[in-house]
């Protein structure tokens, strides 16, 4: 199992956007992908389940997985947490 | 997780419980912390046995209780209330309409305890009153699955995501029943044996669809296709159909997945494209209210079949 903690910088905190990538993100790996505000666990692969968190800018989260590819999909969702969400964003305007 | 209620929640919309009560004095005091679900009636401690006193419960001041401050001389009364206050007080409640004297009042203004005053008669509004506190401080949790009201009884589908819950989910409503929870299910332990599921209220009747993306369940089907909690009856786990993997075939054991401590009877059902899962679920709730009253299919069968083996044998 492999978790870090993360805070939302971003103003907006965690609106449908967002949460379409993180689960997006989530899906590219097998493992169970968890994050957690408050004790309470969404399921990272749902998005609703991310939505219902109601993640505000400064909401302290943990994002947990277990199974294969656990740590890197760990750091990427964390990174992408930490950026705002900006460079995904960014990067899927190149495309 | 640790429930806490503030006072003032009683004043709010209680849902479909309603306390009528008004408050009369000691509004400061509204965001105090309920935090133990019991009450106390302060008869004893009036009269003046202090011993056991619990302060931090919500006070009930009944027929009794009122009487008794009303008989109690001005003095005696300043007395008995300068007492009663001088512990940290959670809250009082007059029951029967009975409105406190002013020197009651002055006294919980001060320390900034609020006083309720309610219509209800003392039974009923404890009864009420319980009610209200017990599913406060139920412990609950977050589950991942979809939860359906099929015939009458608590669908809980879990899986992983993707096996097709959701779908399943949405295919039941278009036949009738009804939808509950999408994904996140907060589920409470109202009683030792009971488990009230319900939504998130901010996700309340949506559903993601993969290929549709969110939709509202209430506006598309129609409130008929809605409901906000229902007990949790059954547990219907779904899984990707595993080559080899031994499924029940007979269902002379009931299976049961533990939530919150309770066993709720459960059933496995693996998928495979082609599998009519709505069906199945559906049969399986028709089965589930057949196993409540006393109808064991499969057990029977085995019955009468050992029955008969046994007349066979007899004969020969």
């Amino acid at each position: 199992m492999t978790e870090r903690e993360v805070v939302v910088k971003s103003d907006a905190g965690v609106h449908a956007r967002p949460a379409m990538m993180i689960v997006k993100e989530a899906m590219k790996y097998p493992c169970e992908v968890k994050l957690i505000k408050d004790d309470v666990e969404a399921d990272c692969k749902s998005i609703m389940s991310v939505l219902g968190l109601a993640i505000v800018s400064g909401s302290r989260l943990v994002v947990r997985a277990s199974g294969d590819g656990e740590a890197k999909v760990v750091e990427m969702i964390v990174t992408m947490i930490e950026n705002n969400f900006r460079s995904h964003e960014e990067s899927s305007q190149k495309n | 997780m640790e429930n806490t209620i503030l006072v003032k929640n009683f004043l709010e919309d209680t849902g479909a419980i309603d306390l009528q009560i008004r408050l009369v004095a000691g509004g400061s005091g509204l965001s105090r912390e309920i935090r133990i679900g019991d009450i106390n009636r302060p008869g004893l401690t009036l009269a003046g046995f202090y011993d056991f006193f619990a302060y931090d419960r919500i006070q009930i001041f009944g027929l009794g209780e009122s009487a008794y401050l009303r008989q109690l001389s001005d003095d005696d009364k300043r007395e008995v209330l300068t007492k009663f206050f001088s512990f940290d007080v959670l809250c009082c409640v007059f029951t029967h309409d009975e409105e406190p004297d002013s020197l009651f009042l002055e006294f919980a203004d001060r320390k900034g305890v609020p006083v309720f005053v309610t219509r209800k008669d003392t039974t009923r509004f404890i009864s009420s009153l319980i009610y209200l506190l017990n599913e406060a401080f139920a412990p609950t949790i977050t589950m991942h699955g979809t939860f359906v009201d099929v015939y009458g009884i608590g669908v809980l589908l879990i899986g992983r995501s993707g096996v097709g819950k959701s779908e399943c989910a949405l295919e039941l409503v278009e036949r009738g029943h009804r939808f509950i929870a999408d994904d996140v299910v907060l589920i409470k332990r109202v009683d030792e044996s009971i488990l009230m599921g319900g939504g998130s209220p901010l996700l309340k009747h949506h559903m993601e669809i993969r290929g549709l993306g969110i939709i509202n369940v209430k506006d598309i089907f129609g409130i008929r296709s809605v409901r906000d909690r229902k007990r949790v009856e059954l547990v219907v786990i779904l899984e990707e159909w595993v080559q080899n993997k031994e499924y029940d075939r007979l269902g002379l054991e009931e299976q049961t997945y533990p939530i919150l401590d309770i066993d709720v009877p459960s059933i496995m059902v693996p998928v495979r494209p082609g599998r009519n899962i709505p069906i199945i679920v559906e049969t399986a709730a028709l089965n589930q209210r057949l196993k409540k009253l006393g109808i064991f299919t499969a057990r029977e069968l085995d019955r009468t079949i050992q029955e008969n083996l046994m007349r066979g044998k007899n004969i020969k």
